[in-house]
């Protein structure tokens, strides 16, 4: 019998995605996920929330939390209003939500084959591999390859205990 | 396909008819008057009748048998017995199925042919057969009082015709009323000056001596019924119910139905206004224009009030679900064996439809725990000195902003020891732990918790009361339980009263503003800032005679205020108790559209919600009733800085 060619669901064609800095990093969010890049607003804090989401913004009349990953991706912290902000809509199980991330910048959109992405090396790449799928190389240097539906999953709060 | 309009409010209109006749069917099982019957077999009239215009033959033919059956009940051939009810309410279930079935032949073919509907209707002819014709019914006396109106005369009115009309319903005696007639020489012979009290003893309804008068429009009426016969004590908890129907049904005003949809839309819109309102009102204020100001309030005065009559629109009287209840309780004691009756109250409390919507699955469940679970065998009850029937009280009122729905239930309480055995086994509540009573019972809504000994049919794999809490908590309301061991178990909802718009207090806390819901907010009153530092650790403030505690805002939030000199204090309420928040100012009132919190914030229980203010910023909206209890929980804690 004739071997069928190899069937990879989860591979698809090559995707637009941007590439945002975040501490030094380049990091590449697929461009379907991306709402609009918008400038540092005017943030509320709120208390007790997780350090991943510890505020919220306006964006155009919807009241949307403003996340921050560098505490996932293992990344300092960096309390600071300038940068940009990407408002994306992630699918979380049949529904999608709005949230916002902050960015040091937006760099530019690039065209990431699938098949040119490289797992993440096994020393010094300190990224948890749940929230980033691996990496391509641009010139000479790494983009990561983000895990959106992972990265961007809800952490309950911080608030003490009664 | 194209869905013919006609057709679209015929099937409308029959659910609501479908609705109405399962509470006018129960009622009739509770002795209701004669008039009552009339009711059921009009409903079921107007159900055959549109059946058959609108596209629904089969629908039609098969109301055809039960108005057959009403009107011998009607014309007093036969008698209301429970098997004639039993066979009535399961065929209304039937036209429900045939009205889904939304005229495809092929469904209602099946449904039509199925040995389901030849049981209903053999069950019904059984039942019709069996029942004896009923006791002449019971002459009752009336007290009719008519004058006609001045100038009814010319319009054609023969108060002779209309007495004439009242004394064939049954014995009559007529007392002319002339007083106040003009002499002769003034008297107007075109206008009409009597008036009558008539006394009449028949076997008729109210609804048959009203129909004589129902040209009378302008007349001067009052029909009340004379010396109650002693029938009419069996009947006085759930009487409640029905005395409050008819007379709604009387005075109901023209309405409009209007698809919830646009409704929604309508709110969404207002929210925008409503925002759009606060960045008017922040600029307004930036130029100090008087005539701008004066707009400026006009406009917030109207959008004020276009925003109340919005949410009326959303208000539906909480008895539209009242009569699926009755309906689950007779059921239930049918399947179970146990006679119990259910009792409600304040059925006319509003409540915002979106709220209503979501409450009525967790109530069912409530109410079917407390048949199930609560409700003891009629035995048990016997032998425990109780009356054999058992009794669910459902009661809605509204208190404070708040609705408040209690579910009460004369049954043998929560066993508060079995409760903690089950929650030790089911490794809910560690082995050592000392809980109080009310903390047990607040266990039953633990996720997989369940104590009955047997799952039936009915309740008891546990799945439902974490349910019921997660819904109630998603309403942003609270659950509350209280049981006596052999007396019965109260449970209390409290809900809140929309789940759009509030008015809001602003306040100030360091960089921050916050929304206090204005319906929370007692008073407020200066702070001394003293007082965050007395020796004793007291942290109680002297409000007129009362004492009442208060924390810092800023403590509780992490907020860090430095170099205020003057703070105030704004008193809250919840569940009863008062607390002092201190903040740094309040800024004032503002309409706030509440936006529900994302995930990532939903666990945080202290907040209802997030708004947007006048300058475009995000506040955030407090809960108070969770605050609060979170606080008086732990003042301590919260105050630690």
């Amino acid at each position: 019998m004739e071997a069928l060619p190899p069937m990879d669901e989860t591979e698809t064609g090559p995707e637009m995605s941007l590439i945002l800095r975040l501490n030094g990093e380049s990091l590449a969010i697929p461009v379907r996920h991306v709402h609009e890049v918008i400038n540092a607003i005017p943030r509320t804090r709120v208390p007790n929330a997780s350090a991943m989401a510890p505020w919220l913004i306006n964006v155009r009349g919807a009241v949307v939390p403003l996340v921050d990953v560098r505490r996932r991706l293992k990344m300092p912290p960096r309390d600071h209003d300038d940068g940009r902000i990407v408002v994306l809509d992630i699918p979380r199980g049949a529904e999608s939500h709005r949230l916002a991330l902050l960015a040091d910048g937006v760099e530019e959109v690039m065209e990431i084959d699938p098949l040119r992405i490289e797992p993440l090396p096994p020393r010094g790449a300190p990224w948890p591999i749940e929230f980033v799928r691996g990496s391509i190389r641009r010139d000479g240097d790494l983009v990561l390859i983000l895990e959106p539906e992972s990265l961007f999953e809800p952490e309950t709060g911080s608030r003490p205990l009664h | 396909m194209q869905v013919n309009p006609a057709v679209q409010s015929y099937v409308i209109e029959a659910r609501d008819l479908l609705a109405q006749l399962e509470t006018m069917l129960l009622d009739l099982e509770q002795a209701a008057p004669p008039e009552a019957v009339d009711s059921v077999f009009r409903a079921l009239h107007t159900l055959k009748g549109g059946g058959g215009m609108f596209g629904f033959p089969a629908l039609s033919a098969f109301v055809h048998h039960f108005e057959d059956a009403f009107d011998l009940v009607r014309m007093g051939k036969i008698s209301v017995t429970r098997p004639l009810l039993d066979a009535a309410l399961a065929g209304r279930d039937h036209v429900i199925a045939l009205l889904d079935a939304g005229g495809d032949p092929e469904r209602t073919d099946a449904l039509a042919n199925s040995p389901e509907a030849a049981s209903i209707l053999s069950q019904l002819a059984r039942a019709a057969n069996l029942a004896p014709p009923p006791v002449a019914p019971a002459e009752r006396g009336w007290m009719v009082h008519f004058r006609p109106a001045a100038n009814a005369l010319m319009h054609g009115m023969r108060p002779d015709l209309l007495l004439e009309e009242l004394a064939s319903l049954g014995q009559c005696e007529v007392k002319c009323l002339a007083q106040g007639l003009a002499p002769l020489a003034t008297l107007d012979p075109t206008q009409s000056h009597l008036g009558w009290d008539v006394t009449l003893h028949t076997t008729q309804g109210r609804a048959a001596i009203e129909a004589v008068f129902i040209f009378a429009e302008d007349a001067e009426l009052t029909i009340t019924e004379i010396a109650p016969p002693e029938v009419e004590t069996k009947a006085e908890g759930p009487a409640q119910v029905r005395s409050t129907a008819p007379s709604r049904a009387q005075h109901n005003p023209e309405t409009v139905r209007v698809p919830s949809l646009k409704l929604d839309a309508i709110l969404d819109q207002l929210g925008e206004l409503v925002i759009a309102q606060a960045r008017l009102n922040q600029i307004a204020s930036r130029f100090g224009d008087s005539t701008l100001d004066g707009l400026v309030e006009e406009f917030q005065r109207l959008i004020g009030g276009l925003r109340d009559t919005t949410l009326a629109i959303r208000m539906l009287p909480i008895e539209t679900v009242f009569g699926k209840f009755r309906r689950v309780v007779r059921d239930l004691s049918v399947e179970l064996g146990k006679e119990v009756i259910l009792e409600t109250e304040g059925g006319e409390t509003e409540i915002d439809k979106n709220v209503l919507d979501r409450l009525s699955e967790p109530l069912v469940h409530m109410i079917r725990n407390s048949v199930d679970h609560g409700i003891e065998s009629t035995a048990e009850r016997v032998a425990a000195g109780k009356p054999a029937q058992g009794l669910v009280r459902l009661a809605a009122c509204q208190d404070a902003g708040e609705i408040l729905i209690t579910i009460e239930d004369d049954g043998k309480g929560l066993d508060h020891e079995r409760i903690r055995q089950k929650a030790i086994e089911r490794g809910i509540l560690a082995p050592e732990a000392t809980p109080t009573e009310s903390q047990l019972a607040e266990l039953i809504f633990a996720p997989g918790f369940s104590t009955a000994e047997k799952v039936s049919s009915v309740s008891g794999r546990g799945v439902g009361m974490d349910a019921v809490m997660t819904t109630i908590s998603a309403l942003r309301g609270s659950v509350e339980v209280m049981s006596r061991k052999g007396e019965g178990t109260l449970i209390s909802l409290r809900l809140p009263l929309t789940l759009a718009i509030i008015d809001g207090l602003l306040v100030q806390l360091g960089g921050d503003i916050f929304v206090m819901p204005l319906i929370a907010v007692d008073e407020c009153v200066e702070f001394d800032l003293t007082e965050l530092k007395r020796d004793s650790g007291r942290t109680m403030l002297a409000i007129r005679d009362e004492m009442v505690p208060f924390v810092d805002l800023a403590h509780v939030f992490g907020v860090p205020v430095d170099g205020v000199a003057r703070r105030r204090v704004v008193i809250v309420r919840a569940e009863g108790q008062r607390m002092g928040l201190v903040v740094d100012d309040i800024l004032g009132q503002h309409q706030t559209v509440i936006k529900p919190m994302s995930p990532f914030h939903a666990d945080l229980a202290d907040f209802a919600g997030a708004t947007i203010l006048g300058d475009g910023t995000v506040a955030l909206i407090l809960d108070t009733t969770s605050l609060l209890r979170r606080l008086l929980d732990s003042p301590s804690q919260a105050l630690a800085a």
